[in-house]
């Protein structure tokens, strides 16, 4: 739909799909489908050579004479690779005993992180709530105060940006710190065994579940929307 | 994959749902140039941006501007889905943005070059009509005006 909008304005294009069955009633000029997990257009990440095919059997659509034209990509996505959605929340069973002071395990968490800095040259994912992983023992203040059923408030929510969108943010800068803290510890480690480790054994995880009961509870579609979004 | 045989129940049914617009045919340029001698501009629909610029919003049909040189630790992603893993482009922007492996391109001479700049949507949404008559028209007057003759587009 996109493309079909660049293209009326004499632009070439081409698109890779990750859902076939949209593409094929859109109808972009040129799509490549690649059988790969959402998340993962290109393949696997840190895998140049895999990007490379893909990006050239994209490419090579622009020599098409006429359209549409949605080509598969040959390579399916190898055994052991991720799946094809994340785990959710709901479906791992938190462990017995986790940490219950979740601020002094941000604070371990963030040395975790700053390692992943440091190897990353500084990349992360972190800056949708504006606060810095210094001051997330706020963070994780407000949210154990919002899941509490209190009225809960960080001065550095910007006066246009709602409540509950806010602490979407915040949830999904604190999942970021663990989730990139983890990767730090694991360099290998999957989508899935994170998830099954962050809703499983971390505070955070817990505190989260509890953060996205409270916004569910809601009557307000906004915070339901954000419940969703933050654990499903 | 996500072949929707092998997905969750849950995400084979929202996707068999979404109300994707129906087409018989495409709009269709042809590259007046060989790949050699094109400018590319990547157009994602991952929701990517600037770190510190505006946030994608649930339902928001607006662009960011990705300036080609931006350093890739300033990239940072505001649409996130429990629909989708973040793990692999925390991991690697390329994975949705391959900015990296187009300057290889080019190096290696097989692509002219980079537009100014790249632009970013936010994926995955039920209602598109501005997108469609306003801002991907837009989008797509500002490629043309910085001369760019080939968009890639790279969903998440």
């Amino acid at each position: 739909m996109l493309a079909r909008a660049l293209e009326q304005a004499g632009v070439s294009t081409t698109s890779i799909s990750l859902v076939r069955e949209h593409t094929e009633k859109v109808k972009p000029p040129r799509a490549l489908f690649v059988p790969f997990p959402f998340g993962m257009a290109l393949g696997r990440p840190g895998d140049p050579e895999l990007q490379h095919r893909v990006l050239r059997a994209a490419l090579d659509l622009l020599a098409e004479s006429a359209g549409p034209v949605l080509r598969d990509f040959p390579e399916d996505a190898e055994p052991g690779d991720q799946p094809a959605a994340p785990p959710q929340a709901s479906g791992i069973a938190p462990a017995a005993q986790v940490p219950d002071d979740v601020a002094m395990e941000t604070t371990q968490m963030r040395r975790y992180h700053e390692r992943w800095l440091e190897k990353n040259g500084g990349r992360t994912h972190l800056g949708l709530s504006g606060i810095p992983a210094t001051r997330f023992r706020g963070v994780v203040r407000f949210l154990e105060e919002f899941a509490d059923g209190r009225e809960a408030e960080m001065t550095e929510r910007p006066p246009d940006v709602p409540l509950p969108n806010f602490i979407r943010y915040c949830a999904d800068d604190l999942k970021t710190l663990y989730f990139e803290g983890h990767l730090a510890m694991k360099p290998a480690a999957g989508g899935e065994e994170i998830a099954r480790w962050f809703w499983g054994e971390t505070g955070a995880g817990r505190l989260l579940r509890r953060v996205r009961d409270r916004l569910d509870a809601s009557t307000d579609p906004r915070w339901k929307a954000a419940a969703f979004g933050i654990a499903r | 994959m996500p072949r929707l045989d092998r997905l969750p129940q849950i995400s084979r049914n929202s996707l068999l749902t979404f109300p994707a617009q129906v087409n018989e045919s495409a709009p269709f340029v042809r590259p007046a140039k060989p790949l050699s001698a094109c400018r590319l501009a990547i157009v994602t629909t991952a929701g990517l941006h600037r770190r510190g610029d505006r946030l994608f919003t649930p339902g928001d049909q607006t662009y960011r501007v990705l300036p080609t040189e931006t350093p890739t630790v300033d990239i940072i992603q505001s649409h996130t889905s429990i629909g989708f893993d973040r793990v692999p482009t925390m991991r690697d922007v390329n994975i949705c943005f391959p900015i990296d492996r187009l300057r290889e391109l080019i190096a290696r001479g097989e692509l002219g070059g980079l537009g100014p700049s790249g632009y970013s949507f936010m994926g995955a949404q039920r209602e598109v009509t501005r997108i469609e008559g306003e801002t991907g028209p837009e989008v797509g007057r500002r490629l043309r005006d910085e001369g760019v003759d080939v968009a890639l587009i790279t969903p998440t």
